[in-house]
């Protein structure tokens, strides 16, 4: 699903955020990207929804090159690809049912296909009794939540999070994850970016680990 | 297809609704921008008009050595009237001219008691076209007349039209330059205002282009909008125009000492007026479209 092949990323200067970095991830994986701040985590993750490109190296999203994309392609490329940030990016003047519908609508889908596919987006992570609230009148577990609505009502097949967890406490973390978990299972490919290791060990997965720009750690879980 | 576009305009007013401060500040600029333009072109227009006015009194008067006998004149008015230059041709008598002459002392007409009536020379006074109300114009006539006349003296304001024309010339330079500067000024100020409300938008664009929304579907409401909002202000400035021309304008140019008093000020044209309002689109599509350029990266 993603193949990285010697990828280099440099913004100006010598240092690198990504060093001569090479992995592949395959389809329905659920995978971990740990690694200290400054380790590359993000911006291994942004070049994967093609918000940076990469300065050497080729990477692979779902059997397209994606290294010298164009940009008209990529919104076609960001429809596969849903994308939860730390900070949750929810338009805060929009209801909830407008801010997961919105994902919907820039893809051009027809009115009653958005309400239906909305409101089970919302059924599957609790909140479909929020819909008429703004964002800020929820909690940020509860936003957190319509983020990963929002990023899973276009059935991605790729799902990448950055940091989804920096904010929130523990009980509600675990919340997330098992939504992450229920996605995963249905067949999304997973791409959790976070430095808590505590999740590996409730919920032990592929662990690709990042220092300094360079892949140094790929370990799969235990069996049984 | 229908319902795309009915999308596009369901959003680009519910943006303006959500943001009804930022909606309003554009508005009002472009409002205050077409207007400020607009009402200089009044100005200028009217000016212009007005100077077109004055130049109906030039004309040239060609005094004659002797008076011609009462059947030469229509004779000769033909051929005067012939010249192309020529409008129109007025014979005046000397006794014509004498009597103007009293009218125009009044009651100290009576000094002209006992003078003879053929004191003034006879003359003819050539009306010229408005395309040759100038210097070439007035030359070519007065080659033509020698053919024609006998003339004694002419007379045709020689000092004033060379002032004249250069006041106009000063008057179409400073148009242009001061025109040109309020329109870069108005474009200036509305690009920037329509930047600080997609500034303050940003977040909005930014999580479009991260849900994969095409550039074109980011950027066709924006448009929109700054379509709407621009026929709002371009319809604001007609009704800031029509404020400004009938409590300023008109009182000022009316009160120029050098106006005439059946000079009817020109408002504009239902042309001009639609051409305002549709300025208004243009400044508010151009103006969206410079800044979404800056704030939209995929």
């Amino acid at each position: 699903m993603i193949q990285l092949y010697n990828v280099t990323k440099k913004y100006g200067g010598d240092s690198a955020a990504v060093k001569d970095m090479t992995l592949q991830i395959g389809k329905g994986e659920f995978v971990y990207i740990t690694g200290a701040s400054g380790a590359g985590k993000t911006t291994l993750l942004r070049m994967l929804y093609a918000a940076e490109k990469p300065t050497k190296g080729q990477i692979l999203v779902d059997r397209q090159n994606i290294s010298r994309i164009r940009s008209r392609q990529i919104p076609f490329l960001r429809r596969k690809v849903g994308v939860v940030f730390q900070d949750f990016k929810l338009l805060q003047s929009r209801t909830v049912y407008e801010n997961v519908a919105f994902a919907l609508e820039a893809q051009g889908k027809k009115r009653y296909e958005v309400s239906k596919k909305v409101y089970q987006a919302l059924k599957q992570v609790g909140l479909e009794h929020r819909l008429q609230r703004k964002p800020l009148e929820l909690s940020g577990g509860e936003q957190q939540r319509i983020a990963i609505a929002r990023a899973l009502v276009v059935d991605p097949l790729i799902l990448l999070a950055d940091e989804p967890s920096g904010n929130l406490d523990q009980e509600v973390t675990f919340e997330i994850m098992a939504l992450f978990q229920q996605a995963n299972a249905r067949g999304t490919t997973v791409l959790l970016a976070t430095h808590d290791h505590s999740l590996n060990q409730r919920f032990p997965r592929r662990v690709l680990t990042l220092d300094q720009g360079k892949l140094i750690g790929d370990q799969q879980p235990l069996q049984g | 297809m229908l319902d795309k576009i009915r999308y596009f305009i369901m959003r680009a007013l519910r943006n303006m609704r959500q943001w009804p401060l930022l909606c309003a500040a554009s508005i009002l600029t472009m409002a205050v921008a077409l207007a400020t333009v607009a009402t200089f072109f009044l100005v200028v227009v009217n000016t212009e008009q007005l100077a077109l006015r004055w130049t109906k009194e030039i004309q040239v008067i060609a005094y004659l050595e002797k008076a011609p006998n009462q059947q030469s004149i229509a004779g000769l008015t033909t051929k005067l009237q012939n010249i192309p230059e020529v409008e129109s041709v007025k014979y005046v008598s000397p006794a014509n001219a004498m009597q103007s002459f009293k009218e125009h002392l009044g009651e100290d007409a009576s000094l002209l008691e006992g003078v003879s009536k053929d004191l003034l020379p006879a003359s003819f006074e050539l009306g010229l076209y408005r395309n040759y109300r100038n210097q070439q114009g007035i030359a070519s006539v007065i080659e033509q007349l020698e053919n024609h006349l006998e003339v004694d003296d002419l007379r045709y304001g020689q000092q004033w039209l060379e002032k004249f024309n250069k006041f106009a010339q000063a008057l179409r330079f400073v148009g242009i330059i001061l025109g040109g500067f309020l329109l870069f000024a108005a474009l200036f100020i509305v690009s920037n205002t329509i930047k600080l409300t997609l500034y303050a938008r940003r977040d909005e664009l930014e999580i479009m282009a991260l849900v994969g929304a095409t550039m074109r579907f980011i950027k066709i409401p924006f448009m929109l909008e700054g379509a709407i909002q621009g026929l709002l202000g371009g319809l604001l400035s007609l009704a800031f125009l029509a404020l400004s021309f009938v409590f300023v304008l008109s009182p000022s140019l009316n009160s120029f000492w050098l106006t005439p008093t059946d000079f009817d000020l020109l408002f504009l044209t239902l042309n001009q007026q639609i051409i305002l309002a549709l300025s208004g689109v243009v400044l508010g599509v151009l103006g969206s479209l410079s800044s979404l350029r800056r704030f939209v990266r995929l």
